[in-house]
């Protein structure tokens, strides 16, 4: 599926049409076609059914009553709470990428280059990664909400306390996502610098290169590929994903994902269609995101 | 893989494919909306064929008592009288209902889903997609002890039942209040928007679509008109653009004093009882007040927590078990909803250690020592007795109100 262009020439052409005039041995690209296809058929199956299922749905095709007939109705009566749900999940991705990169970055070299020693912080760290989003939140919400356990601790009044959890800034939802993905950053990244940035850093450090030389053209460069890729899979994770943002959120504006589970559980059956012209939105806008990155990231990698 | 073939070819197929997929699902039109009726016959038969069915009830899970008393106390009357009732336990009665459409849509005969605890918004959106099976409910012999003119047990919101779900208990809308906390207790809706602003900060409702907020909101409408009698039951563009404006004048007129200032709301009731637990809130509110002696018990709420009774009554309604057009045990489940009928099925759910439901059945048609058990059900110093809180009792609106009323709330109030 995602073959380059540049990458075709190389692959030799598998005689087919000679029948008999070659040996019967799948060529390395039908192999790699092959070991590919457990990943693949379930993604089609089930994304691609999905997606096909939520098209036809907003477009009036499927309804729940009534005949099915073409129209983009969905997306008009929709049209007025995507611009506002848009700005909100853009929002909440943008900020809690930008502080789980930022984050992740540093436990990674912590972990790996600069303190040898606490290889105790990068199991911290990952200790983060298998407790489930739903946990994650219930636990912000209990330490940040008003009379939530950081205000006990420091003796604020419920009623002083800055409205962390429901507030108009989504702090703990924004906290939430950017403590979770931080350990997959982190994790990631570590396992680029410490498999790589050792031998090249020693190099650099020989040819008399200062530690913020090393820093900055040694172990970032070899870390940006890595550090890009897992913020584009969590700016799209988060702008997807709903269970943090209802527990956490306020209700209005509903981030994308809100609003598409609201008109789906909405008890008018007309308001299906508009849950799924939501759910097509996000897919795009998801989508989108991805391409841009994974552009980005190839820029990236042909400048090293 | 693709990769290879010209790319004409390549599109071709793809837009052949698409296109056949397009015609296939297009050509699935959705299900007919008629309801499907129940053929009447002999109470015997419909025994006779439930013997050895297994009936799955849908019904929301989170209620420990409620799950209790079907598994203890139903699922073994029912057992005798040879059905096997599985509770299948779901987070939300929409999950059901979502359930029993696409069964619908697929055409199923034998679903999954046999028996469904519902009411209101949930049982209109069935309606109006002809997925529940009606016209059953009077062959149940023990609808003798029902009042047939009891208006919260004829119509669900409005809707008419139309024999498609069976009565199974009451519900009283409820605010409570912290006896400690507040001196002067408002006694109507008026009142209660009055102390609110003079209290600022102490005071908030969970924000619509959530059930409680809602019906807090059509409270407040009941309130703002003069009287329930001035708001028409049935939805109509009309009525609500006359109504809505001083409605919603009203709720932004409080919006300071409430809790934050009315910025934000808790998104649903249990963030609501959670304020009202951490001493954030003086008030907060419940369709379902059988709840509070044990959460007073258990300690989550001050022992001084109190039911306001406001003079001009609240809103009542009644919950129901629809039978799905899908269902392959549908005399199954009418033996069962049968059951959940009897007098001593709802004496039993109505003791408050069991489930603490208020019953159905009309009092005048029971036999004289039921009646007299039913009288001499314990109560509690926090709940008042069913007779004093259902006084002057409220009908809910029609749904058409309630969705309408959500999306103008949200419009105005959430957005403003």
């Amino acid at each position: 599926m995602t073959t380059t262009r540049d990458a075709e020439p190389s692959a030799p052409t598998s005689p087919s049409g000679k029948a008999g005039a070659a040996r019967r041995r799948p060529g390395p690209r039908t192999r790699a076609a092959l070991l590919v296809l457990p990943a693949l058929v379930p993604v089609v199956a089930v994304v691609g059914a999905a997606l096909t299922s939520a098209v036809l749905l907003s477009l009036g095709l499927t309804p729940l009553v009534g005949e099915p007939s073409l129209s983009l109705d969905a997306y008009r009566a929709v049209a007025t709470d995507l611009g506002s749900s848009l700005r909100t999940s853009l929002g909440i991705a943008a900020a809690s990428t930008a502080i789980a990169a930022a984050v992740g970055l540093c436990l990674a070299l912590a972990a790996t280059a600069a303190v040898r020693r606490s290889r105790l912080l990068g199991t911290l760290a990952a200790l983060t990664i298998p407790i489930p989003h739903l946990v994650g939140a219930a636990a912000m919400g209990l330490l940040l909400a008003d009379a939530g356990f950081l205000s006990r601790l420091v003796g604020v009044d419920p009623s002083s306390w800055p409205p962390l959890v429901g507030g108009r800034l989504w702090v703990a939802v924004v906290a939430e996502y950017a403590w979770k993905e931080s350990a997959f950053v982190a994790l990631v990244v570590a396992g680029v610098l410490s498999s790589r940035a050792a031998s090249y850093a020693e190099t650099a450090a020989l040819l008399g290169a200062g530690r913020w030389a090393r820093l900055r053209h040694v172990t970032l460069p070899l870390a940006a590929p890595a550090l890009g890729a897992t913020a584009a899979v969590s700016f799209v994770y988060t702008l997807g994903s709903y269970e943090v943002a209802a527990l956490l959120g306020r209700a209005y504006p509903e981030p994308l994902a809100v609003l598409a589970f609201r008109l789906f559980t909405s008890i008018d059956l007309a308001a299906r269609p508009q849950a799924a012209a939501v759910a097509v939105t996000t897919a795009l806008l998801a989508l989108a995101v991805v391409l841009l990155a994974l552009r980005a990231l190839r820029r990236l990698a042909a400048e090293q | 893989m693709a990769a290879r073939r010209p790319a004409s070819r390549r599109a071709r197929r793809t837009a052949v494919g698409v296109g056949a997929l397009l015609l296939a699902l297009a050509g699935c039109a959705a299900p007919v909306s008629e309801p499907t009726t129940a053929e009447a016959r002999g109470w015997d038969d419909v025994l006779a064929e439930a013997d050895g069915q297994t009936v799955r009830l849908w019904m929301y899970g989170g209620d420990d008592k409620g799950n209790a008393y079907v598994d203890d106390v139903l699922a073994p009357a029912a057992a005798e009288e040879g059905v096997t009732l599985e509770r299948v336990p779901i987070a939300d009665t929409g999950d059901a209902v979502n359930r029993v459409l696409s069964e619908r849509q697929a055409g199923v005969t034998d679903g999954e889903v046999d028996l469904i605890w519902i009411n209101g918004e949930n049982f209109a959106t069935g309606q109006q997609a002809g997925a529940w099976l009606c016209d059953w409910t009077s062959m149940l012999p023990n609808m003798e002890y029902v009042d047939p003119e009891d208006p919260l047990l004829t119509t669900d919101f409005g809707l008419d039942v139309n024999g498609c779900e069976a009565p199974w208990h009451k519900a009283q809308f409820a605010l409570v209040y912290d006896e400690a906390r507040v001196e002067d207790p408002p006694g109507s809706v008026d009142e209660l928007l009055t102390w609110i602003e003079e209290h600022p900060g102490r005071f908030s409702y969970p924000a619509p679509p959530d059930f409680t907020g809602s019906v807090f909101v059509r409270q407040v409408l009941y309130s703002v008109a003069g009287g329930v009698d001035n708001v028409p039951l049935e939805f109509s563009q009309d009525a609500y653009d006359e109504l809505a404006p001083e409605l919603f004048g009203t709720l932004e007129d409080i919006e300071p004093s409430l809790w934050r200032e009315g910025q934000t709301y808790p998104q649903s009731l249990q963030e609501l009882d959670q304020l009202y637990a951490d001493g954030q809130v003086d008030f907060t509110m419940t369709y379902g007040p059988a709840t509070l002696p044990d959460l007073v018990e258990e300690g989550t709420f001050p022992p001084t927590t109190r039911v306001l009774l406001v003079e001009d009554g609240t809103i009542g309604n009644a919950s129901f078990l629809a039978v799905p057009s899908t269902s392959g045990s549908r005399a199954g489940a009418m033996v069962v909803a049968n059951l959940a009928l009897s007098p001593e099925q709802q004496l039993a759910k109505a003791r408050p250690e069991v489930w603490g439901q208020y019953t159905v059945l009309d009092p005048e048609r029971l036999p004289g020592e039921v009646q007299t058990q039913f009288a001499e059900l314990p109560q509690s110093e926090v709940l008042p007795s069913y007779a004093e809180l259902s006084e002057d009792a409220d009908p809910e609106v029609e749904a058409g109100w309630v969705t309408a009323l959500d999306e103008g709330w949200r419009r105005q109030i959430a957005a403003g």
